[in-house]
């Protein structure tokens, strides 16, 4: 039960938050709201101390093995911890959520968080089924939270129709696995699988590749990820974020729990062989399309959201190596996306409180008006096209080693090539910050010193994880999975 | 740390140290940044002599006195280990000698100097960084990163279609990268388990091993040495550039200003050939012979193209653009011949185009100072420049050194390296070699044009303003000068540096 302090911080975190909101009336504003905000970033702040001061901690499984508290969860929780706060740094900061709905926005994201914290600690069928369905259901209400917009209604059907119908796919195929393993528990099915004849193996093949899809639209992989540009297009800015971090993360952790758990073994199966090489074609697909329709974007918040997509497709790849130094690929991947991702919307969000939207044309002459921001934003985009010495080269280099060190060298320079391809688009927008005039000379009011800060804080990380990476190394690879 | 000395971590991080500086410099300060660029470059310089002096050249591998090793990554095994031998060691004083000239030659540059000098100094911090890299993982990051200044510089200092010739030039050099990057990593666990290295010279040492190795791509088995010789051959030609991928250089060149088109031509196109000789050769021993040939005929497509380009232009600076890749294409047939000769040949051509070359893209910056164009003959068929040896004789004087190092006239440094790669090609390649003096030909064809176009024959009435090279001009081209001409007459103190190395890697090609 101690080691589930950090829920349960949150869930009372949750509850405080609902009375604080409900006591003040929304026209109400100053103290009140302070003490709103105050009360989330204690509540997440002591939920960070915990899961950080728990990471060396030996591995156990609570609630009857439903759930698994290893290193491993332990890190997604802490960059998902990391993304919701910050995502509420954001929403307060922006004006593309109403006033009266910002309490709401905090309520609701740390209620997700709750779900992807549990996804990522699932041990067992139900308590994944259960973690998807939080995270989902409160998504959709982030996702219309701007109430009379009709994109951001939009944006909230789309999400709740795709996420409920992948959602019942999902359990039809996790019924079919229970149907013919007869256990529910992760460490069983593993046991199971094993041995199987051919005719059960036969029958479960498609079973998983229904489980695939529920877990494939949350990470938003192709051909799952029609959604995914509407919806954060139509959310809110600091949504986006929320969504482009929180959610992605807890489906890859997921994912490679789920992954590692069945197909981790030695002995290679014809099952094994069939969900790699699933996963191989979805993650190139992935990338690639990802990749292809981030060019033609005229929004940032778009052409983010489909970048968005194609990591979610090199994180992939770590995954089906299903090796150890895979799994490190990942979480290493995980903590500069997190950075990197942040620093992107938290600029943007600026430049579109300002303008009142996101055009490229909008971030004409940044390096003029705020030499500090367009440095932090070019570093920020170079680092997600992968070059060095920036963390995101270091993640890609980590992704690639975990490759070849199984031999796929055509997924390696596919992922490759679709750098390049990215790098393209992420020159668009350094090439508009600084070769292009500005329409104008006023400056931004919404970079005001504390946000610099804040922007600051979350850029400094993208630069030193690219050189001093040694660190992060070891504590992604102390983060070893444990099954039950 | 095994040596004594630490100049090599000075070289490359005093251009860092200038950074710095400037960046505490106020921006109003102009002349106090180009002042302080030009000390931090001349210091580099110093320092770099001070290499040369201390250079041992009997000894064919890394020198010892200087190597330094210090653990970075360590679960990667990667360091930060800088040596340098007789291949770097030229190199290094090419760029120290052309980034002191180039803050020299940008004296004139007004638009945001503070940027532009900290992202020159910047810049030159990179090219070090790949010249001293004894780590493979170090060298890739400097090279890339190499990228970010180059970027800006050509984007925002550039002529009017900078910003095309900054993309695809980044696009290009980026997408070569990312091949050598697959390299690298299939590299590093082909070393091994457990040992695993990125230390090039123990990449070198297990050259035996990846001969055997096979990789399994599409179902087929392919040699893993081949295989990712090729990945690498693409990652170093697109930087050369070698037919067919030369064709972001003539546009990041003629968009680039003065001073990045000297040190693109001067320095940045020999990392490509310096990747050959440090990586993909000495790595790949058995895959080099065995792609000899396509290296060669690729440089003698070099040779030739580039010359029957070079000659249809009406732009100087295009012109020479032409020219260098024609140039490289000598050095590529050099290194393909694997003789003693044709390799020095090919490293001292290396040497030399980045003098004489330099000197062309200085003087045709200087001219373009005065008149704002680079027309030999302009879109509507009149003549852009004419005369010019009667308005600017010390410009004239200047011209002709160069353009006759640039053909390789004897007396001058192109002279030598060049007959150097025949006389190393001839046994090997004679055909080719024979196909390849024509390139000689026009190329002194197209120069000779050029020079008679813009400098004899009535003077074109604008031309009748321009003033003759002041002193600051003169004196940053004078060591220019003295180069190709000391070295064209006697190439022994670069000849000796590199020749122990030089021949060491030909013996070690011969084994295969």
């Amino acid at each position: 039960m101690a080691r589930f302090v950090p829920e349960i911080t949150l869930v009372v975190t949750m509850i405080g938050l609902l009375f604080v909101e409900s006591t003040y009336s929304n026209e109400e504003k100053g103290s009140k709201k302070n003490f709103l905000y105050a009360t989330a970033y204690i509540g997440l702040l002591f939920t960070l101390v915990k899961l950080i001061g728990s990471l060396g901690d030996e591995p156990t499984a609570i609630f009857t093995n439903s759930l698994t508290i290893d290193p491993f969860s332990t890190l997604s929780k802490i960059i998902m911890v990391l993304g919701t706060a910050a995502s509420i740094y954001l929403s307060r900061k922006s004006s593309d959520i109403y006033e009266n709905v910002k309490g709401e926005f905090v309520i609701i994201s740390v209620g997700v968080l709750i779900g992807g914290m549990l996804l990522s600690s699932a041990n067992n069928m139900l308590i994944l089924y259960i973690g998807i369905e939080i995270l989902s259901i409160l998504s959709y209400v982030l996702a219309s939270l701007k109430k009379n917009d009709d994109r951001s209604s939009e944006a909230g059907l789309k999400y709740s129709l795709y996420g409920g119908i992948s959602a019942g796919i999902m359990l039809f195929g996790l019924s079919h696995i229970f149907g013919v393993v007869g256990t529910i528990q992760f460490a069983g099915i593993a046991g199971k699988l094993a041995k199987l004849d051919t005719v059960q193996i036969a029958v479960l093949m498609p079973s998983f590749l229904l489980f695939f899809a529920g877990i494939g639209y949350k990470i938003a992989c192709v051909p799952f990820h029609m959604w995914a540009p509407d919806v954060y297009e139509g959310s809110p800015l600091p949504v986006t974020t929320f969504f482009s971090i929180v959610p992605k993360i807890a489906g890859i952790a997921v994912l490679v729990r789920v992954t590692m758990a069945f197909f981790g073994g030695a002995d290679v199966t014809l099952l094994q062989m069939s969900w790699v090489g699933t996963l191989s074609v979805v993650a190139a697909l992935t990338m690639t399309v990802g990749n292809v329709s981030a060019i033609g974007q005229r929004s940032v918040k778009r052409m983010l959201a489909y970048s968005s997509i194609s990591h979610a497709g090199v994180m992939m790849l770590g995954v089906l190596c299903l090796s150890e130094i895979g799994v490190r690929a990942i979480l290493f991947y995980g903590i500069t996306y997190l950075f990197m991702t942040l620093v992107a919307f938290f600029i943007t969000s600026a430049v579109q409180d300002e303008y009142g939207n996101d055009h490229f044309e909008r971030f004409s002459g940044l390096i003029g008006k705020h030499p500090l921001m367009a440095i932090f934003m070019i570093i920020t985009m170079f680092s997600l096209a992968g070059l060095p010495p920036l963390s995101g080269f270091v993640a890609k280099f980590n992704i690639f080693n975990a490759l070849i060190a199984k031999k796929y060298y055509v997924l390696t320079i596919i992922a490759g090539l679709n750098s390049v391809v990215a790098l393209f688009y992420y020159m668009k927008i350094i090439r508009i910050m600084v070769f292009k005039k500005s329409e104008n000379d006023s400056g931004i009011k919404g970079f005001d010193f504390s946000y610099q800060v804040a922007v600051a804080c979350l850029a400094i990380p993208v630069v030193l994880l690219g050189v001093f990476w040694e660190n992060i190394l070891v504590v992604a690879n102390g983060a070893k999975i444990f099954i039950q | 740390m095994n040596g004594t000395s630490n100049l090599l971590s000075w070289i490359l991080w005093m251009p860092i140290i200038g950074v710095l500086g400037i960046l505490f410099i106020p921006k109003a300060k102009e002349n106090a940044i180009r002042m302080w660029a030009l000390l931090n470059t001349a210091i580099t310089m110093v320092l770099s002599v001070k290499l040369w002096m201390g250079f041992d050249n009997s000894i064919a591998g890394m020198q010892d006195a200087f190597t330094i090793k210090m653990k970075w990554i360590e679960q990667f095994n990667i360091n930060y280990h800088l040596a340098v031998d007789g291949i770097s060691m030229p190199m290094i004083l090419l760029t120290s000698l052309l980034l002191f000239l180039c803050v020299l030659c940008s004296w004139t540059v007004s638009k945001q100097v503070k940027g532009y000098y900290a992202l020159l100094l910047f810049l030159q911090s990179t090219v070090y960084g790949v010249f001293l890299s004894m780590d493979f993982f170090l060298f890739y990051v400097y090279w890339e990163v190499m990228l970010i200044p180059m970027f800006f510089l050509i984007g925002i200092w550039g002529g009017e279609n900078r910003e095309y010739a900054a993309v695809k030039f980044f696009l290009y050099t980026f997408f070569g990268s990312i091949l050598m990057l697959v390299g690298m990593v299939a590299l590093y666990h082909a070393t091994g388990m457990g040992a695993e290295s990125f230390n090039l010279l123990a990449l070198k040492a297990q050259a035996d091993q990846f001969i055997q190795m096979k990789v399994s791509l599409f179902g087929m088995s392919i040699p893993f040495d081949k295989l990712f010789f090729v990945f690498m051959f693409i990652g170093f030609a697109i930087k050369v550039p070698v037919f067919p991928f030369h064709t972001w250089l003539p546009h990041a060149h003629v968009q680039a200003p003065t001073a990045i088109s000297v040190i693109l031509a001067g320095v940045l196109l020999k990392m490509g050939t310096y990747g050959f000789l440090r990586i993909a050769f000495p790595i790949f021993p058995s895959a080099t012979v065995y792609f000899a040939e396509c290296i060669a005929a690729l440089g003698l497509i070099n040779i030739i193209y580039g010359a029957f380009c070079a000659m249809a232009q009406t732009d100087v600076k295009k012109l020479i653009a032409y020219s260098s890749v024609s140039h490289m294409g000598f050095v590529m047939m050099g290194m393909a011949a694997m003789t003693t000769q044709g390799m020095n040949g090919a490293v001292l051509q290396m040497f030399n185009h980045g003098t004489s070359t330099a000197m062309m893209f200085l003087l045709i910056g200087i001219l373009y100072e005065r008149s704002h164009h680079r027309w030999i003959i302009r879109p509507d068929g009149s003549r852009g420049f004419g005369g010019l040896y009667t308005q600017l004789p010390v410009y004239s004087i200047i011209f002709i050194i160069a353009m006759f190092a640039s053909m390789g006239l004897p007396g001058l440094s192109g002279f030598i390296s060049e007959a150097l790669i025949f006389l190393g090609m001839f046994p090997v390649y004679t055909t080719m070699t024979v196909i390849a003096l024509l390139g000689l030909l026009i190329g002194a064809a197209y120069l000779l044009w050029m020079f008679k176009r813009m400098f004899f024959g009535d003077v074109v009435e604008e031309n009748k303003s321009y003033t003759d090279m002041n002193a600051r001009e003169i004196f940053y081209m004078a060591p220019l000068c003295v180069a190709v001409i000391v070295f064209g007459i006697w190439p022994s103190p670069i000849l000796n540096i590199m020749k122990a190395s030089v021949n060491d890697l030909v013996t070690l090609l011969g084994k295969y």
